[in-house]
């Protein structure tokens, strides 16, 4: 029997020896780029998609006429040029010169064309809003758009990647075929895919801004983030997207890794339904916004990747007024004093929605939680898997929820259009908020075109929702994303999305 | 089970025997079904909607609307539920991932073989380990190796297997860098050494309580009257323990693994998760989170079925090695 | 003789754990005045020994100690509650079908056949998930998922005794099956049972640590080893503290479990030897 045993045993450990002396595969080997994200591409048709998974692929093959940079500010990208009319009415874009697609055919305005036409015709999850009357290919080289109705974010709209041109009629292909290895403008061209794991790029030699210098990208799905640190950590991946903020100190103070960051277009926010027997009353709101210790809670909960919000509109977008609008800060006595004014002087129990799995809303909650202790409100949390949270939320089914509001472009109606129009299919962000100041505001931003005037719309539009409350602003997070050391030239830009045609290994 | 004369006692135990198999075969057949019914049912429970996960919070109702009916979650559950039927019968499949598009087997049939390799290693350990320590225990028994085996399960015991992953990693992987953090390398080569610390990681919690059993059963056939006997009848403690007490612990055991094994599926699809491999577990987790019914149909279904027969061959074996046994 | 000591003591020691551990979480409130739900947002993540809290603080400046207290108290009310219903039923199950055989023994084996091979935590997943995160989620759970294993195990013993000369001679002195099952099968049903009552119990406050975990077991603001092993994740590497000291508390809980339940097992063992 000792005999046996100790062969198994012998045998055990000559297995483990060799299985421990294989090779780890380092990221950065053979100029491939390691990305690691959290969920897979599942789908390349830029009209049909919206979430972050598949629009941080398609905008590496698709890019559209202007685009913005780091900063959020909106430019010339595929287009050399453009007028827009005195009445707002007509623009007009005129291509580059020599511009060629990832299958070295030129891009000529037909396909300009004929990309926003089939856009118009799916509409999609990210419809242009645009009333638009025309599209017109006037020669090889100019696009000319005409609107029924002047729309001032329409500039910024068309950055969006649901506005990428293709080749006209998909370079000959069906539309199935030609989504399985799509042909564009982009830095990246598909190598491989497979829908439910890794997508490996490979780079496009005809791009016009210069060939980028890595051979390939690869966007590795780490759905874990502790998994995604500690790959980082060992160099199995050369970069992470949306590194959590309480390890991003750690990655910053390591030799090996490195932090970069920037503002974002999101907005963490506490959202009430107004429908709500306690929430209609703004006094309550009021209250619960003046118990609130916004401070503590960016400082806790960011590490100081986050700033305080005072209001709505992120930071990164144009027209942000967090710095001079009059917002509720942390006061108990006033908050109690708001209080007493409302119907439920003594406070009352409600609850707040959270999608479970997040650890950050979930201290968040506890933060609520506490803070409504102190003036009354005894605030349950409850926390749901997020399809039910989301079911939930958008039948309206919800007292208070924690959730975070994107920005889709950078113009400070993409947020506002989401979180004041209540005709717009999201109801306010479903708290279903109703005031005809602030909707009236929201329409003569649409139409005002940017400038100074537009800025003082905005404010008072911020000023009037600080003081309604149907959200109370906490923090502006910013985007994170976690590098080797040996990386340089990585852009990362203020939807999440990174730019990897300039990046080089060192 | 009375004595029938006429008939030879070998054609009685053939009797027996395939009138055993039939009834197992049919029990299976029957668990495979209730489990295809169970989860149809079950998942719709959970409250959620497919089209929403996909397209996320800033979609349009229209939109929603539109890929409710691309996906077919918009007919009455009736309806769905024979599709359901009519796909699996005809296709023995359960429809294309909602999410992925892909036909659901093809799905499974994909992220299987990194799950079966690591459930196998891990129970390759599992059975190596729990067999050496559980025998060396219950031979020696009250002697100090016997007290360590028994300290030893008791610390691991209650120790999430997430957690273990979590200190595994952090010591094996981050910290000394012998093994990777987690994911999965090219090759059978790479297959093995990505696996080594995951399928620990899953023996680690499944060994205790199986150590524990085998040594109580142990000890209990070693204390049995015909032990004590054929020792009074002084036969060497050699041959009783391979030619009886082997004999007698063989049939338990086998049941003991086998009832384990959903277990095992059960630890592996955790593991999984803690270690970033892009398995079965992953996918059904994700499935799970983003209602694509038909996958996590196809998950549970061919878990079942996996297990299911597995079953069957153990209590095939047991049966052939000892047809008393109510297998 | 010295066996017996060793079993005693496997038995005292185990006793003594448990019992400290039961007595650390009633006590809680007079051992540490902190309150758990305290938060202090402007001192968190103290190391431990700091600033008046022995254990330090966590992500939101809450002390540590308080919360490891109140969570025993929590999961351990939990563990032994969700433990009862599934005894129980699973035992007289398995008793039933072992005894009885024929019919009853072929559904309740389909029945459990059917749990079986489900993969354990895809059951409880989909459970916890349908029936919404808290408390009665894991009661629910428990009760349709925790029987099976005594369900196994008393059917086991219970067919093997079903021939025994015990049972046989019980049969022929004319005694009803209901006074068999309870004098003659239970008696020897209910060591292996309480045996797997200790492994079980440890095996439950995995899972509903692993719910907590999850995010859809106990909700907060009551404190759960769970919850805090995972709030405490992210801070693994640098306050790694967080997470140990909770899981710390699980293994403990294991250990003392696993000792009583050897310890018990032997006591019985020798009692009816």
């Amino acid at each position: 029997m000792k005999k046996r045993a100790s062969f198994i045993l012998a045998l055990t450990l000559a297995a483990s020896l060799l299985v421990g002396s294989g090779k780890v595969v380092l990221a950065g080997e053979n100029n491939t780029f390691i990305y690691a994200t959290a969920a897979s591409a599942t789908s390349l048709d830029l009209h049909r998609e919206i979430t972050q998974n598949n629009a941080f692929a398609i905008d590496k093959i698709f890019e559209p006429l202007v685009l913005f940079d780091e900063d959020g500010i909106v430019g010339d990208w595929l287009a050399e040029s453009h007028t827009i009319s005195d009445d707002g009415l007509v623009y007009t874009f005129v291509l580059r010169d020599g511009l060629k697609f990832s299958d070295g055919t030129d891009v000529t305005a037909e396909d300009v064309k004929f990309s926003l036409d089939r856009h118009l015709e799916v509409e999609g999850p990210l419809p242009l809003e645009a009333d638009i009357a025309s599209i017109e290919a006037t020669d090889d080289k100019t696009v000319v758009i005409t609107l029924n109705q002047a729309y001032t974010p329409f500039f910024s709209e068309l950055a969006n990647f649901s506005n990428g041109i293709l080749p006209k009629d998909f370079g000959g292909k069906t539309e199935e075929e030609f989504f399985q290895n799509p042909v564009g403008t982009g830095p990246f061209a598909v190598d491989e895919w497979d829908p439910a794991g890794d997508l490996t790029f490979v780079r496009n030699e005809y791009y016009w801004r210069g060939t980028p210098s890595i051979e390939k990208l690869v966007y590795k799905v780490v759905d874990d983030d502790n998994q995604a640190i500690n790959q980082l950590k060992t160099g199995e991946v050369d970069a992470v997207a949306d590194l959590s903020y309480a390890n991003a100190a750690e990655i910053d103070g390591n030799a090996e890794t490195a932090v970069i960051t920037g503002g974002s277009w999101n907005v963490e926010e506490i959202f009430f339904n107004t429908l709500d027997e306690h929430f209609s009353d703004v006094h309550v709101r009021r209250a619960l916004a003046l118990a609130i210790d916004r401070e503590a809670i960016t400082q806790a909960l960011t590490f100081g990747y986050g700033e305080v919000a005072n209001t709505v509109l992120p930071n990164a977008i144009r027209y942000n007024t967090t710095d001079s609008v009059n917002a509720l800060n942390l006061d108990l006595e006033a908050a109690k004093e708001e209080l007493a004014q409302s119907a439920y002087p003594d406070g009352f129990d409600t609850t707040v929605s959270i999608a479970s799995g997040n650890n950050v809303r979930l201290q968040e909650a506890q933060i609520l939680q506490a803070a409504g202790a102190q003036i009354g409100i005894n605030i349950e949390i409850d926390a749901k898997e997020i399809a039910a949270f989301r079911e939930d939320f958008k039948a309206l089914n919800f007292s208070i929820m924690i959730n975070s509001a994107t920005a889709d472009y950078p113009d400070a109606d993409s947020i506002f259009a989401f979180q004041v129009d209540p005709e717009g299919f999201s109801q306010c962000y479903w708290t279903s908020y109703k005031s005809d100041e602030a909707v009236k505001l929201l329409k003569e931003g649409q139409v005002t075109p940017d400038g100074d005037e537009r800025a003082a719309v905005y404010a008072d539009l911020q000023q009037v929702l600080a003081d309604d409350v149907p959200y109370i602003p906490l923090y502006y997070p910013s985007i994170t994303v976690g590098i080797r050391s040996n990386v340089e030239g990585l852009v990362i830009l203020p939807n999440g999305s990174a730019r990897f045609e300039n990046v080089t290994f060192n | 089970m009375n004595e029938q004369s006429g008939i030879t006692e070998q054609d009685f135990r053939k009797k027996i025997f395939w009138k055993w198999l039939r009834s197992a075969f049919l029990r299976s057949l029957l668990v495979i079904f209730f489990v295809m019914i169970a989860v149809f049912f079950i998942i719709r429970l959970v409250p959620g909607d497919p089209a929403v996960m996909i397209l996320g919070e800033h979609a349009t109702e229209d939109s929603i609307e539109a890929m409710r009916e691309q996906l077919g979650v918009n007919l009455p559950v009736s309806q769905q539920f024979l599709r359901f039927l009519s796909n699996i019968f005809r296709h023995g499949d359960t429809g294309d991932s909602l999410k992925y598009g892909i036909s659901s087997r093809e799905m499974v049939l994909r992220f299987a073989p990194v799950s079966l390799s690591l459930a196998g290693f891990a129970m390759v350990i599992t059975v190596i380990v729990t067999v050496l320590l559980s025998f060396l225990a219950a031979t020696h028994k009250d002697g100090i190796f016997d007290h360590i085996v028994r300290v030893i399960p008791a610390f691991t015991q209650g120790m999430p297997v997430f957690w273990i992953g979590l200190l595994f990693i952090l010591l094996f992987a981050v910290h000394w860098r012998i093994f990777p953090v987690g994911g999965m390398k090219e090759g059978p080569f790479g297959l093995l050494y990505s696996l080594t610390l995951p399928a620990i990681t899953v023996s680690f919690g499944q060994i205790p309580p199986l150590v524990r059993s085998l040594r109580e059963r142990l000890v209990e056939v070693l204390n049995a009257d015909f032990v004590i006997t054929l020792k009074a009848a002084r036969i060497p403690s050699r041959r009783i323990f391979f030619g009886h007490v082997l004999r007698n612990a063989f049939v338990p055991t086998l049941m003991l693994f086998s009832v384990n094994l959903s277990y095992l599926i059960g630890g592996t699809l955790v593991v999984e998760q803690v270690f970033g491999i892009r398995g079965v577990g992953k996918l059904l987790f994700e499935a799970i989170s983003n209602r694509d019914f038909p996958l996590v149909q196809a998950i549970a279904l061919y878990c079942a079925v996996f297990v299911v027969i597995i079953s069957f061959l153990t209590d095939l074996i047991a049966h052939w090695a000892d047809p008393g046994t109510e297998a | 003789m010295r066996e017996k000591r060793i079993r005693k003591k496997t038995l005292m020691i185990g006793m003594i754990m448990m019992g400290l551990l039961a007595a650390l979480a009633v006590l809680a409130p007079l051992i540490c005045s902190c309150d758990p739900l305290e938060q202090d947002l402007y001192n968190v993540l103290k190391a431990p020994g700091s600033s008046g809290h022995l254990l330090g603080t966590d992500q939101l400046g809450r002390d540590i100690l308080a919360r490891l207290l109140y969570a025993g108290r929590t999961d351990l009310a939990v563990m032994v509650l969700a433990e009862i219903i599934p005894f129980f039923t699973g035992t007289f199950l398995g008793m039933v079908s072992g005894y009885f055989g024929g019919r009853a023994e072929w559904v309740i084996t389909l029945v459990t056949d059917t749990f079986i091979a489900f993969p354990y935590y895809l059951l409880v997943i989909v459970v916890a998930f349908a029936t919404g995160a808290g408390i009665h989620g894991i009661f629910i759970t428990f009760m349709l998922v925790g029987w099976l294993v005594y369900a196994r195990v008393a059917r086991g013993v219970t067919s093997s005794l079903r021939r025994s000369e015990w049972v046989e001679a019980a049969k022929i002195m004319g005694y009803s099956d209901l006074r068999i099952l309870v004098t003659e099968v239970f008696p020897n049903v209910l060591p292996q049972a309480v045996v797997v009552l200790m492994t079980d119990m440890a095996a439950l406050l995995v899972s509903i640590v692993t719910l907590g975990y999850l995010g859809i077991g106990i909700t907060p603001p009551t404190p759960d080893w769970g919850m805090m092993i995972s709030e405490g994740q992210s801070f693994v590497t640098t306050a790694w503290w967080l997470s140990v000291l909770p899981g710390l508390m699980v293994v403990y809980t294991g250990i003392a479990l696993s000792l009583l339940g050897d310890g018990l097992a032997d006591f019985w063992r020798r009692d009816s030897v």
